[in-house]
């Protein structure tokens, strides 16, 4: 049988399966989603690998790009960093920036909350060596102690 | 088309079907990028340490408030009313299934500020939108509220409705905290109950 028989004959099951093969396509390729498998894209958030102390910046391999996620503390932009809102962190010029850059990217922010959630989304959206700048090393430890007559705490620091 | 053909092109589209579905509906992000930056950045995401206080004094039943810390930390110390869900098993139990829980708010709270922003991305992104953040964390809970006091001569009414708070709160978080884990739960239940006959109740 030639193949353009072939062809002619299944002509409904190859349409049908070049439309769903165009949709995995745009689907697996296309950077404005979010990739599979949440807990994956987070896995660096629960055993924190993902934040770096100030005091180490240049351990991870590579080109650092820094990115200052705050709008109204504006640094001088060099080839090293660059400054952008977090609210427009997914504006297409900026987006494509930091999921182009090859080395690590460290984002830093006044308010650690929003380099955390900052970091979060770009992480599910696939981008890898994704970190954040931190200037403390024990933010997630208590730093009181409480004291069990309920009167007073103290200040472990 | 025979029917070989017809099966053949029925298990293919069912094959790329599962292949174009997420590997579980409730474990990958549902909102558009965008929308979900815009939402996670929204100052309405961020609850203070004062309204957390004002929420366990009045036992609002519409708030829940959730301990990310670990199982050990949270048996240590919590805030009164709070459920444990440590940030390291976050996807151990479905997230949606335990925050679909009828409350309008479930508030997160860590020590400091990175795991229960790392959970409200997380959940704001599974569409869950009830949730908040304990803008500090523990240690602002400490820093504010603990160690509130008041110097100086003279207090504003909204000062001193501050400071009230404050230290209700306190006292609640003490007595809760001092006492032994199997007498924590019977203390919810007798402030309940405490309450009831103030407000002339009966059981």
């Amino acid at each position: 049988m030639k193949l353009t028989e072939v062809i002619k004959k299944n002509r409904e099951v190859i349409v049908i399966v070049l439309i769903l093969l165009v949709l995995i396509l745009v689907r697996s390729t296309g950077k404005n989603h979010f990739k599979n498998d949440a807990e994956k894209w987070a896995q660096s958030s629960i055993n924190k690998s993902d934040i770096i102390i100030s005091e180490k910046l240049g351990l991870p391999d590579g080109k650092n790009l820094l990115i200052n996620l705050d709008k109204d503390k504006f640094i001088k932009n060099n080839s090293d960093l660059l400054n952008i809102s977090s609210d427009s962190v997914f504006s297409k010029k900026y987006f494509n920036a930091i999921m182009k850059h090859d080395g690590p990217v460290l984002l830093f922010s006044s308010n650690s909350g929003v380099s955390a959630r900052v970091w979060m989304l770009l992480s599910q959206m696939g981008k890898k060596k994704l970190y954040i700048l931190s200037d403390k090393t024990d933010n997630e430890v208590l730093k009181y102690k409480f004291k069990p007559d309920g009167l007073s705490t103290e200040n472990t620091e | 088309m025979n029917t070989r053909q017809k099966f053949s092109a029925g298990l293919l589209i069912i094959g790329f079907i599962l292949a174009l579905l997420p590997l579980s509906g409730s474990r990958s992000f549902t909102v558009r990028p965008q929308k979900l930056l815009g939402e996670v950045l929204d100052s309405s995401t961020w609850v203070t340490v004062d309204q957390v206080a004002r929420f366990i004094v009045t036992e609002d039943s519409s708030v829940q408030v959730i301990d990310l810390r670990t199982p050990e930390e949270f048996k240590t110390v919590n805030i009164p009313g709070s459920i444990n869900l440590p940030y390291n098993n976050f996807f151990d139990v479905d997230p949606a299934r335990l925050l679909n829980n009828g409350k309008a708010r479930n508030i997160f709270y860590s020590n400091g500020d990175f795991d229960s922003n790392f959970a409200l991305a997380i959940a704001r992104g599974l569409n869950l939108k009830n949730t908040f953040v304990m803008k500090g964390g523990l240690n602002e809970w400490f820093n504010t509220v603990m160690n509130s006091t008041f110097t100086g001569d003279k207090i504003s009414p909204r000062e001193n409705a501050l400071f009230e708070t404050r230290t209700r709160a306190k006292k609640l978080f003490s007595e809760m905290n001092s006492m032994p884990d199997s007498l924590k739960l019977k203390f919810i239940q007798s402030t309940h109950l405490a309450a009831k006959k103030l407000d002339g109740g009966c059981e």
